[in-house]
């Protein structure tokens, strides 16, 4: 397991980070808004995780983030999460540090609002372009 | 003054229509752009409203060419919620399947290949030989295509021991073809010539645009899940990782070409190895939590990630295909590439071929200029053109 990458993790970003090992190859990672982009670069840039693909989704607590981190030389992965509030969630964007997540903060756009701040595309990325601007089809609101 | 060409959308046989736009300044290309969606099929939230067992045959038909690793990637997140253990015999199972199909779908792509340069001869050979691992596949599983072989747990159906020579003698003699064909397309100088040093995708774009599979490996990644995170059989039979470090169109074929090689080895020692008992875990309830299933399909990491509130259906069913992945590649690479290459360039990521095709090139007014046949016809003229004078 990628022990080791935990450990730095934690002993970087301190108890700025929640980690929850689930099993001997996958890890969760829970970190607020404001260290959104320290701790993802930090996966990609110093501990060369790479960026499988990300999950939105609509949970009661808001829109959650879930950004898989693929440690290749342990063959583990490392999944990194945030909540951002509704009604307009609103972050960081890491596509403009790493291009490998370009598309998938566009359809996070897409289909659920999240806003990226800093997007060097920030374009619609799979749903048709006549769709109304403000209407995510996999957002659960009332 | 630039000029603006539209390659896409649309096509019948496509599964997975892109709409590109290049930008040229006469035959150099100066930039890409992608556009996706003009065949999304909202799977995700579908998905969210089948059991886990229907997901199994929902997944199988995002793409005709790899379901079987779209499935096995369910079941693997699945599993990785609940923390079984899958049977020795299912493991075997899966893992021939697998590579049956990497067999096909690189051949497949061999074929393509062909008829894109405008090599007829590899184009028949190529789809030709593919057509054997088909009927193996239809041996074991009862079908061509969409197996209905993966289930959480395990495998769907046993199969009788009477199948394997003949599964086995189908391989021999794919081998051997595959070495003729290796030896053909290698040492002839035309084929390199229209391959080599085209499309460079250095090692630093691959990593950061998050290039996988052959695609990643053709630029020096080193990475391959069968290796790096061993599910199924892999940890338990002898084979090798193939890279390469051309970067461009013809280390991407070679490896393609390489790999055929790895799966009949592996595929062989499985059947050898193949062990009795069951084939299935018996997952009855699948527990609230998260899980990931990754595995290497024959065009990089297919990822699902499943999230479960503790009924029998997924609260959220994230997929990924390696081609979302790899279609931003081509941006980098086509740079500077003339528009002949340009085919090849989108090509060689192994996308939902017949796309290619669809390229039209029009002019600042809108007037078409180059239609889907006379791209197709002018990498045809800079093979015979190479050949002519090689």
């Amino acid at each position: 397991m990628s022990k080791e990458v935990l450990e730095r993790l934690k002993t970087k970003f301190g108890d700025r980070v929640d980690v929850v090992e689930r099993s001997a190859r996958r890890a969760y990672v829970t970190v607020a808004n404001e260290d959104w982009i320290p701790v993802t670069r930090y996966m990609h840039e110093e501990e060369k995780g790479r960026l499988c693909t990300a999950t939105g989704s609509d949970r009661p607590t808001g829109v959650e983030l879930l950004y898989h981190f693929g440690i290749d030389r342990d063959g583990t992965i490392v999944n990194i999460r945030t909540i951002l509030a509704k009604p307009f969630p609103r972050i960081e964007s890491l596509a403009k540090y790493y291009p490998a997540a370009d598309f998938i903060e566009r359809e996070i756009f897409d289909f659920l609002g999240v806003e990226f701040d800093g997007h060097p595309d920030p374009r619609k990325l799979l749903s048709s372009h006549d769709r109304p601007a403000d209407f995510h089809p996999m957002r659960r609101d009332e | 003054m630039s000029t603006t060409i539209p390659i896409g959308p649309f096509h019948p046989v496509l599964e997975e229509p892109e709409y590109i736009t290049l930008e040229v300044d006469g035959e150099r290309v100066l930039s890409a752009d992608i556009d996706l969606g003009r065949n999304h099929r909202g799977m995700e939230l579908l998905a969210q409203e089948k059991t886990y067992d229907q997901d199994t045959f929902l997944v199988e038909r995002i793409c005709g060419i790899c379901s079987a690793s779209h499935s096995w990637a369910a079941s693997r997140a699945v599993e990785d919620v609940v923390g079984c253990e899958v049977p020795a015999r299912a493991r075997y199972l899966r893992t021939i399947v697998h590579e049956l199909e990497r067999l096909h779908s690189h051949m497949l792509w061999v074929g393509l290949g062909g008829h894109i340069i405008g090599y007829w001869t590899v184009f028949m050979w190529g789809w030709k030989y593919r057509e054997p691992i088909l009927d193996a596949l239809e041996m074991i599983t009862g079908n061509r295509q969409h197996y209905a072989w993966y289930r959480p747990g395990g495998v769907r159906r046993d199969v009788p021991d009477e199948i394997w020579p003949k599964v086995l003698k189908i391989l021999d003699e794919f081998d051997e073809k595959v070495d003729l064909l290796t030896g053909a397309v290698l040492d002839d100088p035309v084929i390199l010539g229209r391959l080599k040093g085209v499309g460079i995708l250095t090692k630093e774009d691959a990593i950061a645009y998050g290039a996988l599979g052959p695609t990643a490996r053709g630029s020096g990644v080193d990475i391959d899940l069968r290796r790096d995170e061993p599910y199924g059989a892999y940890a338990e039979v002898d084979w090798n990782v193939i890279t390469q470090d051309g970067c461009d169109c013809l280390a991407v074929a070679v490896i393609r070409l390489l790999e055929m090689k790895e799966s009949v080895k592996i595929v062989k020692q499985c059947i050898e190895k193949l062990p009795g008992g069951p084939i299935d875990a018996g997952i009855r309830e699948v527990p609230r939590g998260e899980g990931i299933g990754h595995i290497e399909a024959p065009r990089g990491e297919t990822f699902h990630f499943i999230r479960s509130n503790g009924t029998n259906m997924p609260e959220r069913h994230k997929m990924r295909a390696p081609t979302y992945n790899n279609i931003p590649t081509f941006r980098p690479r086509v740079k500077g590439e003339t528009i002949t290459d340009a085919l090849l360039c989108f090509a060689i990521i192994d996308p939902c071929y017949s796309c290619t095709e669809r390229m039209t090139v029009l002019d600042p007014s809108g007037r078409i200029t180059y239609g889907p046949g006379e791209l197709l016809r002018l990498s045809h003229e800079k093979t015979e053109e190479i050949r002519r004078n090689s």
